[in-house]
């Protein structure tokens, strides 16, 4: 390799990780991956690594074999994250952390405002069940929810959601039992629209809120399948 | 084929999370180097076996970035000369010491104004503990020869001993420094600060995509509620969130938030060491601190956290249970 090809991989690796950052945040790959909150950080940083990798294309400068073999392997890690999209499974990332208590990752304990049932998200609804108990206060409401089939092993299927509060590895999954329609086997990782009514069962000795599914439709992953 | 497609977001996840903090402790690391050529503010810094990691602790408050972020400015720090114990002290406390990860704790729990005094003081002790073990070893024993020589530089040769000065003649006088003569040294230029950032942010990228890799791998064959199963006992359930602190190494300005999904259900021990040891020991730090300490004063600081935070957990058991 030439000698001004060489100086070159510095600026290159530096434009690499800076369109990482940019095209992840126009892309909308950001909002699969990081709360709202960190997007323009992130879109922002890249904006600046490009223009930091303009400036040192400029002025390329003369550096050690050990470096360049560093900064070539940092170019081949950019190109494979710019390159190999995330398409995490939604219902494997939850079943691995069904421990945490509740579905939690949330305490928020009561909504300020509460929505009319009909127009309830499936997060509202888990909030709301959270902070009043009861479930023949819920009995016969409206349901209209979407969500991620969650399967986990020797329990039966819910409807779920990811709460996230930083990263995806931080994702904690909230979820609604379901009464499915008789011959209807939900599929793990599915996504679905559901509308129905809150019905009551006896599980495990207790009551407890259950949807009862009257009309099922797949949907694709919303564009921003994180909920804060 | 799921599991690994879920680690690689995950991977994804941490990395685009961490990258722009890094980027901006780059910068603060570089703007420092322009600010003050030969690092002559930095040697002036207190040196007191007490004063010096209180004094890095408090800078936290001035550059409030997180873990990730404080690595390139602790290894700015002592490249310039500062004091062992006031970068150690910034190294180990700003992470939690900083009016972001501060503000987050007071939103994540404003009903526990315990936690919102422990977790500031635990951070302060645990710097301090760690700053105390860590100036046992000899700085040739402590830090990265390439930050070593760097360091080196940038102090008064009559501070060097004559092994370890690599030039000038035995028995001859040292050349006055610029601080005895009271002239300053010249400012580099903009470009040369920006290609050493450029370099710096690369060298340190490259270690943080390997500890993001291992954190997406241990947290994706690693059930959280195996972690959390010992929840209700006192002193496993400091060790099992430890452990957990270590594997999920999340940023420290929004870990508050995420121990609130499981607060509940833990002793408040082991929800005060979640939140002090993540900031300094984790995963995705491992392959950071390697740019400034060696491999032994890495694992020394790993145990000395840990056994100091398991204390500090089990004493605040003993308090509130």
């Amino acid at each position: 390799m030439g000698e001004s090809a060489t100086a070159l991989i510095r600026p290159l690796a530096l434009a690499l990780w800076g369109s990482v950052l940019l095209s992840s945040s126009l892309s909308g790959r950001l909002d699969l991956l990081l709360r709202g909150a960190f997007h323009p950080l992130v879109g922002v940083s890249g904006v600046l690594l490009l223009a930091l990798a303009i400036q040192q294309a400029n002025r390329p400068s003369p550096s050690d074999r050990r470096s360049r073999r560093r900064w070539s392997l940092s170019c081949l890690l950019a190109l494979a994250v710019l390159l190999v999209p995330p398409n995490p499974s939604f219902s494997d990332l939850a079943a691995n952390r069904s421990g945490d208590p509740g579905g939690a990752g949330d305490q928020q304990t009561g909504l300020e405002f509460q929505l009319p049932p009909g127009q309830r998200s499936l997060t509202d609804w888990v909030r709301l069940l959270r902070s009043q108990p009861d479930p023949a206060l819920y009995a016969d409401d409206p349901v209209n929810i979407s969500g991620f089939v969650l399967a986990r092993p020797g329990e039966p299927a819910q409807l779920a959601r990811l709460l996230v509060r930083c990263c995806l590895a931080d994702a904690s999954p909230v979820g609604l039992p379901v009464r499915w329609p008789r011959g209807f086997r939900p599929q793990a990782d599915q996504w679905l629209a559901i509308r129905g009514r809150m019905g009551v069962e006896r599980h495990d000795g207790r009551w407890q809120s259950v949807v009862i599914a009257r009309q099922i439709r797949p949907i694709p992953r919303p564009p921003r399948p994180l909920e804060p | 084929m799921d599991r690994l497609a879920t680690a690689w977001a995950i991977f994804q996840g941490l990395l685009l999370e961490a990258l722009p903090f890094l980027l901006i402790g780059v910068l603060i690391s570089g703007l420092t180097r322009w600010l003050t050529p030969g690092g002559l503010w930095l040697q002036q810094l207190p040196r007191q076996p007490l004063l010096a990691p209180l004094t890095g602790a408090a800078m936290g408050f001035a550059l409030p970035a997180c873990e990730c972020g404080n690595v390139p400015v602790a290894r700015r720090l002592l490249a310039g000369g500062a004091p062992i114990g006031t970068a150690l002290g910034f190294l180990f406390a700003a992470p939690v010491l900083n009016p972001i990860v501060l503000a987050s704790t007071w939103a994540a729990f404003p009903d526990q104004p315990w936690l919102l005094a422990a977790r500031p003081l635990a951070a302060l002790l645990l710097a301090l503990a760690l700053t105390a073990l860590l100036q046992q070893l000899s700085e040739s024993q402590l830090l990265e020869p390439g930050l070593l020589a760097e360091r080196r530089l940038n102090q008064p040769l009559h501070k060097l001993g004559l092994l370890e000065r690599r030039s000038g003649l035995i028995g001859a006088t040292p050349p006055p420094t610029p601080a005895a003569t009271g002239t300053t040294a010249t400012r580099a230029d903009l470009n040369s600060v920006l290609e050493h950032c450029s370099r710096e942010f690369l060298n340190l990228a490259t270690l943080l995509v390997l500890g993001c890799a291992i954190a997406a791998l241990v947290q994706t064959l690693l059930p959280r509620s195996w972690l959390l199963l010992v929840g209700g006992t006192p002193t496993l359930s400091v060790l099992g969130l430890m452990l957990m602190a270590v594997v999920v190494s999340v940023c420290s300005s929004v870990d508050a938030f995420l121990a609130l999904g499981f607060a509940g259900q833990i002793t408040p021990g082991a929800l005060l060491a979640f939140l002090v040891l993540g900031p300094v020991v984790d995963l995705k730090l491992l392959g950071l601190f390697g740019v400034v300490l060696r491999p032994r004063a890495i694992a020394l600081t790993a145990a000395g956290a840990s056994l100091t935070v398991l204390l500090i957990g089990q004493w605040v058991n003993l308090l509130l249970l």
